[in-house]
C-alpha cells in the first residue's frame, strides 16, 4: 500500500522543499549511514594521528591472549598475543586514509584531464586517450600490483599511486561522456557562441556547474577501492607489515587461530572493513541518486 | 443510443503523484466517454488535457504512480460488457475534502494483479492501439515483419510460422507498404516514420481486433506523410469499418475522420457529440472552449482576407491547481454576469442540449 | 538467420581483434618499463633465465652479446616471446608459457564458475528491482547484494573453509582432494561459491542492470509489447538484459581476477594468481610477466565477446 497525499490549496509552481524532503527516503538513510562511517574513519584517523589510543598498540600482556570482546578494559578484545583490537583497529585506518586519498587525488586530477582533453578536443586525442584508457583496463588491477610489488618492493604509498592510476580511465570516461552530452546543450553552445574563452567554459560551466557531483560520487567510489586494495594486499602478505596494524594483516594473524575456533580476532577487523567499505559504497549510490537525480523523473 | 456502446468509460480517473511538487496531476479528472460500435470517436484537445492518457488508461498501460484510481471502463465482447476495472476499488482509498481528492492510497501490486487478468483478454486482441512516434514505438531489435506475425501468432488461430508470415505480409501490403515482403525482414531503423507508422498500423489491425485506438497517429511525422497517413485510415475505415477512438490536437484530422468528437480541456471531456454539430455548426450551440479552439485555427477565410488569428487567452489550465469551478473560466470570453458566481464556484456538469450532444457549461443551464 | 546478418558481426571481429593486437603491444610494452626501471637490472635475468652474480650477469651478458639499449632488450624479448618462449621460472626452471597456460586454465575454471554464481544470485533481485522498484522484497534484497559485495573475500574464504572442516569434518589435502573422497567435489566447488559471493560484483551487476532494465522498461517499444498482448520480458531481453549482462561481465573480468588472487590464497587453487603471488615474493619475474601478459589476453578475450554479443543483436551497430 503506498500512500501519496497533497496538502490543500494552491501549489506552488516551483516547489520550495528542502532537498531533503525531495529525495527518496532510502537514499537519505544511504547518505546518512555513509556520512556516519566517513566520520567515524575521519575521527579514528585523527586519534591514531595524535596517539590518543585507549592501549599501546603493541603493547603485548600474555595473561590476556585473545580476550572476548567486552573484557573490562578492553572494548573489542584482544588479539593472540594479547594486543588491544580495537587499539589495533583505529590505527589500522593510518594504513590506508593517506593513501587511499593520493589514489583519489590521482585518479580524479588525470581522470578528469583526459576527460576533459577527450571530451572537448575529439580527433586523435580522443583516439589516444581511448587507446590509453583501454590499455590499463587490460591489466587486472591485482596482477599490475604483484608485478610492480615485485620489481621495486614499493610501500604502500607507491601501491596506491597505481590504484589511482588505474582507476584514471573510469573517471575520465565519465567525464568526457558528461562533456559530449553537455556541449549538444544550448547553455554550452550559447557559451561558445558568446565568445567566452574556453578555459571559462570549461571550469566553470562544465566542470564546476555540472562535474562536481560526479567527482564527489567518484571520490567516495574511489575510497572504498583503496580500502579494498589496502586490505587485500596486507591480507597477502605484501603492504602493512607486522607488527604495524592493518585491517588487512589483523584478518590474516586472526585466521590463523580459525581452526582452533577462535574467530574474534579475525572478524573483528573483517566486519570493520565491510562495514566501512559498504559506507562508502552506499554513500556514493546515495549522492548519485539524489545529486544527480536518478530517481525522479 | 440504440444499442450498448462498444466502449463506455465513466468518472474515470488517472492523477500521477509530482514529488518534487509533492502534489497530484490531474491528468485525467471524471473522464465520461462512450463509442459505438463502427464509429469513429474524435478525441480533441490542446496538449495536457489528458487525451493521451484516458487512451493509456483503457489499455491499462499507465506505468507511473499512482496512475488509473476510480472510475468505470467497460468493454463489450462478444455480447457481454465487462467492466475493465472490476473489483479494483478495494485496493484503493481516496481521501476526499470538498469533493476533490487530497490523498490516494493504492496497494499497486494488488491492482496490477487483478487488472493484469482482465485486461490480458484484450489487450492486443480486442484493442490494437497505434501511438505517435512510430520509430520509437516499434522493437528496434527485432524485423517489423516479426513483429506483426507476433500479434497475428499470438491472437489469431494462423498460429504456424509460415502462416502467420504470410498473414503479416498480407497487412503490410494492406496498409500500402510498397514490396511488403523485402520490408518483412527490415528493422524499424531501416523504414521511414511514415512507413513506420503503417507498419504499426498493421501490427495494430493483424490481430482483427474490435476497436483500434489511434494516439496522435500523425504527430511527429512530415505533413505530406501524415496527409498520407489519415488517407490510409480513412480508406481502412471504409474497407474495414472498424471502432476507431482517434486522438489527435489537429483539428483537420479529426475533422476528416471521426462520426463523433470529444471535446477535452484540464482533463475532463467539455463537449461531446456529432462531428457534423460540433466541428462546422454555429458558435452559439457550443462550449465556449471548443469555438475558441475552432477559431484559432486558420481558414480560408483568414488567408484570403488578411484576419487575424483569435488565439485562446490565457495559458493552458495546470493539471495541478485544477479550479473548484468550471476549468475553463479563467479563459472564457463569454462569461455572462448573470452566470459568473456559479462558473467561478462550481464545475458544470455534462448537460444533453441537443440529443446526443452534451456540453459542460453554465451557459446552458436554465 | 541470413548469411547477409553475419558480415558485420565478421567485419566487427576483425576490428577488434585488430585492437586486440594493438593492445597487447602496448601490454608488453608497460611490462617491459617497468621491470625495465626495476633495480638489480631484472631483465638480464629474464633473458639469461637464471640468477647471477653482479660480475658474472655482466660477464655472461657480453659473452653472449645480450644487447644492453632498452630498445633491442625490448625487441629482443618481444622477438623471444612472438615465438612462444616466455623464458623459463627462475624458480622451479619450468618453461614460463606452459606453466602460466596450465594454471591460467585452472583460473579459468574459477572465473567462470564464479561469474555464473555472481549471475544466478545478482540477476533475479536485478530484474525484480527493476520491475517492482523499491518495496519491502526487493531493498532488503538489495541492500544483501551490497553487504555481501562488501565482504572481504579471504575473510569469507575462511569462514566457508571453517565450516567445511567443522561441519563435514574434512580437512582439505591439496587441491581438488579432501580427506573424503566422496566429499572432494565440494571442495573444488567452494572457492567458486566464494569468489562468485564475494568478489565485489554482485552489487555492481544488481545495480547496473536494474538500471538498464529499469531503463528500457519505460521505452515505448515496451509500452507497444504490453499493448499488443505480447510478453515485455521478450521485448526487453536484448537490450535490458543480454547487453548489460556482457558489458558488466566483460567490464568485471580484471576485478574478478584480482579475487581470484586471493581465493586461489585461501583455497590453496593451484591457478595464475597463487603462481603470481608466489612469483611476486620470488621476484620471479619471467613468470609474473608471463601472468600479467596472459590475464590482459583473458581481459580482451571478454571485452571482444561484449562486442560480438552487441553487434550480433543490434542491428544498428553495423552502421555505427
Amino acid at each position: 500500500m503506498k500512500k501519496y497525499s497533497q496538502k490543500p490549496g494552491e501549489i506552488s509552481e516551483f516547489s520550495d522543499l528542502p532537498f531533503w524532503k525531495k529525495a527518496d527516503g532510502v537514499d537519505l538513510a544511504y547518505v546518512g549511514y555513509g556520512l556516519l562511517i566517513v566520520t567515524l574513519v575521519v575521527a579514528s584517523y585523527l586519534l591514531g594521528m595524535f596517539k590518543l589510543l585507549p592501549h599501546d598498540p603493541e603493547e603485548i600482556s600474555l595473561e590476556l591472549l585473545m580476550a572476548p570482546a567486552g573484557t573490562p578494559g578492553y572494548l573489542l578484545g584482544t588479539d593472540f598475543m594479547g594486543r588491544d583490537i580495537l587499539t589495533r583497529l583505529i590505527l589500522g585506518i593510518q594504513a590506508y586514509f593517506l593513501p587511499g586519498l593520493l589514489a583519489i587525488a590521482i585518479a580524479l586530477l588525470f581522470g578528469t584531464l583526459l576527460g576533459v582533453l577527450a571530451g572537448y578536443r575529439g580527433g586523435w586525442v580522443d583516439t589516444a586517450i581511448t587507446y590509453f584508457t583501454n590499455l590499463v583496463d587490460s591489466f587486472p588491477r591485482m596482477v599490475l600490483i604483484l608485478l610492480v610489488v615485485a620489481a621495486f618492493k614499493p610501500d604502500i604509498y607507491y601501491i596506491m599511486l597505481v590504484v589511482g592510476i588505474t582507476n584514471v580511465p573510469v573517471v575520465a570516461s565519465l567525464i568526457k561522456g558528461k562533456i559530449q552530452f553537455l556541449r549538444q546543450k544550448s547553455f554550452i553552445e550559447a557559451a561558445i557562441a558568446l565568445g567566452l574563452p574556453t578555459k571559462t567554459i570549461i571550469w566553470k560551466h562544465i566542470l564546476w556547474h555540472n562535474c562536481k557531483a560526479l567527482l564527489i560520487i567518484q571520490a567516495t567510489i574511489g575510497m572504498g577501492e583503496a580500502i579494498l586494495m589496502e586490505t587485500s594486499l596486507s591480507y597477502l602478505g605484501f603492504g602493512v607489515q607486522e607488527p604495524t596494524p592493518s585491517w588487512g594483516n589483523m584478518v590474516q594473524a586472526g585466521s590463523n587461530y580459525f581452526m582452533q575456533g577462535k574467530f574474534w580476532p579475525s572478524t573483528a577487523p573483517a566486519l570493520a572493513i565491510l562495514f566501512t567499505i559498504l559506507g562508502f559504497h552506499l554513500l556514493g549510490d546515495g549522492l548519485n541518486n539524489i545529486l544527480e537525480g536518478k530517481r525522479n523523473k | 443510443m440504440t444499442s450498448t456502446p462498444l466502449l463506455n468509460i465513466e468518472g474515470l480517473r488517472t492523477y500521477f503523484y509530482s514529488r518534487s511538487k509533492q502534489a497530484f496531476i490531474r491528468s485525467v479528472d471524471n473522464v465520461s466517454l462512450a463509442i459505438a460500435r463502427g464509429e469513429t470517436l474524435g478525441v480533441v484537445g490542446e496538449s495536457g488535457s489528458g487525451k493521451s492518457v484516458t487512451a493509456l488508461s483503457v489499455m491499462g498501460l499507465i506505468t507511473a504512480a499512482p496512475g488509473v484510481i476510480s472510475g468505470r471502463i467497460e468493454f463489450t465482447s462478444g455480447g457481454v460488457a465487462r467492466n475493465l476495472l472490476e473489483n479494483l476499488d478495494r485496493y484503493v482509498q481516496l481521501t476526499e475534502e470538498h469533493g476533490r481528492i487530497m490523498g490516494v492510497a493504492k496497494d499497486a501490486a494488488g491492482w496490477r494483479k487483478n487488472a493484469e487478468h482482465l485486461l490480458g483478454r484484450v489487450r492486443g486482441k480486442e484493442i490494437g492501439m497505434i501511438f505517435q512516434n512510430p520509430k520509437a514505438a516499434l522493437n528496434p531489435f527485432t524485423t517489423v515483419g516479426k513483429q506483426i506475425a507476433e500479434v497475428v501468432q499470438l491472437h489469431t488461430s494462423h498460429k504456424g510460422v509460415g502462416e502467420a508470415r504470410e498473414r503479416a505480409i498480407h497487412w503490410l501490403e494492406r496498409v500500402k507498404i510498397d514490396s511488403p515482403r523485402l520490408r518483412y525482414d527490415n528493422h524499424p531503423f531501416g523504414l521511414s516514420g511514415g512507413m513506420c507508422q503503417r507498419a504499426m498500423i498493421a501490427m495494430a489491425l493483424s490481430s482483427e481486433p474490435s476497436l483500434l485506438i489511434a494516439d496522435e497517429p500523425t504527430t511527429g511525422l512530415d505533413a505530406t506523410i501524415q496527409s498520407k497517413i489519415v488517407d490510409l485510415l480513412a480508406e481502412l475505415k471504409q474497407d474495414i469499418g472498424i471502432t476507431t477512438m482517434l486522438i489527435s490536437h489537429d483539428i483537420s484530422v479529426i475533422k476528416r475522420l471521426s462520426d463523433r468528437v470529444a471535446v477535452m480541456y484540464g482533463g475532463t471531456v467539455v463537449e461531446n457529440g456529432p462531428a457534423a454539430e460540433i466541428l462546422a455548426g454555429d458558435a452559439a450551440s457550443r462550449h465556449p472552449y471548443t469555438a475558441a479552439l475552432l477559431a484559432s485555427i486558420p481558414n480560408e477565410t483568414h488567408v484570403r482576407e488578411k484576419t487575424p488569428l483569435l488565439a485562446i487567452e490565457g495559458e493552458v489550465l495546470d493539471t495541478i491547481n485544477t479550479p473548484a469551478g468550471c476549468r475553463f473560466y479563467a479563459r472564457c470570453n463569454r462569461v455572462t454576469d448573470k452566470i459568473r458566481q456559479q462558473c467561478e464556484r462550481c464545475e458544470p456538469d455534462l448537460r444533453e442540449i441537443e440529443p446526443g450532444h452534451r456540453v459542460r457549461c453554465w451557459l446552458y443551464f436554465d | 538467420m541470413k548469411l547477409a546478418s553475419y558480415r558485420p558481426i565478421a567485419l566487427v571481429l576483425a576490428r577488434e581483434l585488430l585492437i586486440t593486437g594493438l593492445l597487447l603491444f602496448g601490454v608488453s610494452l608497460v611490462v617491459f618499463t617497468i621491470l625495465y626501471l626495476a633495480p638489480g637490472d631484472p631483465f638480464s635475468l629474464l633473458l639469461e633465465g637464471q640468477m647471477p652474480t653482479e660480475e658474472a650477469r655482466a660477464g655472461i651478458r657480453e659473452a653472449m652479446g645480450v644487447p644492453k639499449a632498452w630498445y633491442a632488450q625490448y625487441l629482443s624479448w618481444l622477438g623471444h616471446m612472438l615465438r612462444g618462449d616466455f623464458g623459463t621460472s627462475v624458480r622451479t626452471g619450468l618453461p614460463v608459457l606452459a606453466e602460466t597456460l596450465r594454471v591460467g586454465f585452472n583460473t579459468l575454471v574459477l572465473t567462470l564458475g564464479s561469474m555464473l554464481v555472481t549471475l544466478l544470485i545478482a540477476v533475479p533481485i536485478a530484474l525484480y528491482a527493476a520491475v517492482r522498484g523499491t518495496n519491502w522484497l526487493s531493498w532488503p534484497l538489495t541492500m544483501l547484494a551490497y553487504l555481501v559485495s562488501a565482504l572481504p573475500v579471504f575473510w569469507l574464504g575462511y569462514i566457508v573453509l571453517y565450516v567445511f572442516m567443522h561441519k563435514f569434518g574434512l580437512f582439505p589435502l591439496a587441491f581438488g582432494f579432501a580427506s573424503s573422497q566422496k566429499l572432494s567435489w565440494l571442495y573444488f566447488l567452494l572457492p567458486v561459491l566464494v569468489l562468485g559471493v564475494g568478489s565485489g560484483t554482485i552489487s555492481e551487476v544488481v545495480r547496473y542492470l536494474r538500471e538498464e532494465m529499469g531503463r528500457v522498461m519505460e521505452e515505448d517499444y515496451i509500452r507497444t509489447a504490453r499493448a499488443k498482448g505480447a510478453s515485455v520480458w521478450r521485448h526487453a531481453f536484448k537490450e535490458g538484459f543480454l547487453i548489460p549482462v556482457t558489458e558488466i561481465i566483460a567490464a568485471k573480468i580484471p576485478f574478478i581476477l584480482g579475487g581470484a588472487v586471493i581465493v586461489e590464497q585461501v583455497f590453496n587453487w593451484p591457478g595464475m594468481g597463487r603462481m603470481a603471488w608466489q612469483a611476486a615474493q620470488d621476484r620471479d619475474f619471467p613468470v609474473i610477466m608471463g601472468i600479467a601478459i596472459l590475464a590482459a589476453v583473458f581481459v580482451r578475450c571478454g571485452t571482444l565477446l561484449q562486442r560480438v554479443v552487441y553487434v550480433a543483436v543490434n542491428p544498428r551497430a553495423s552502421k555505427e
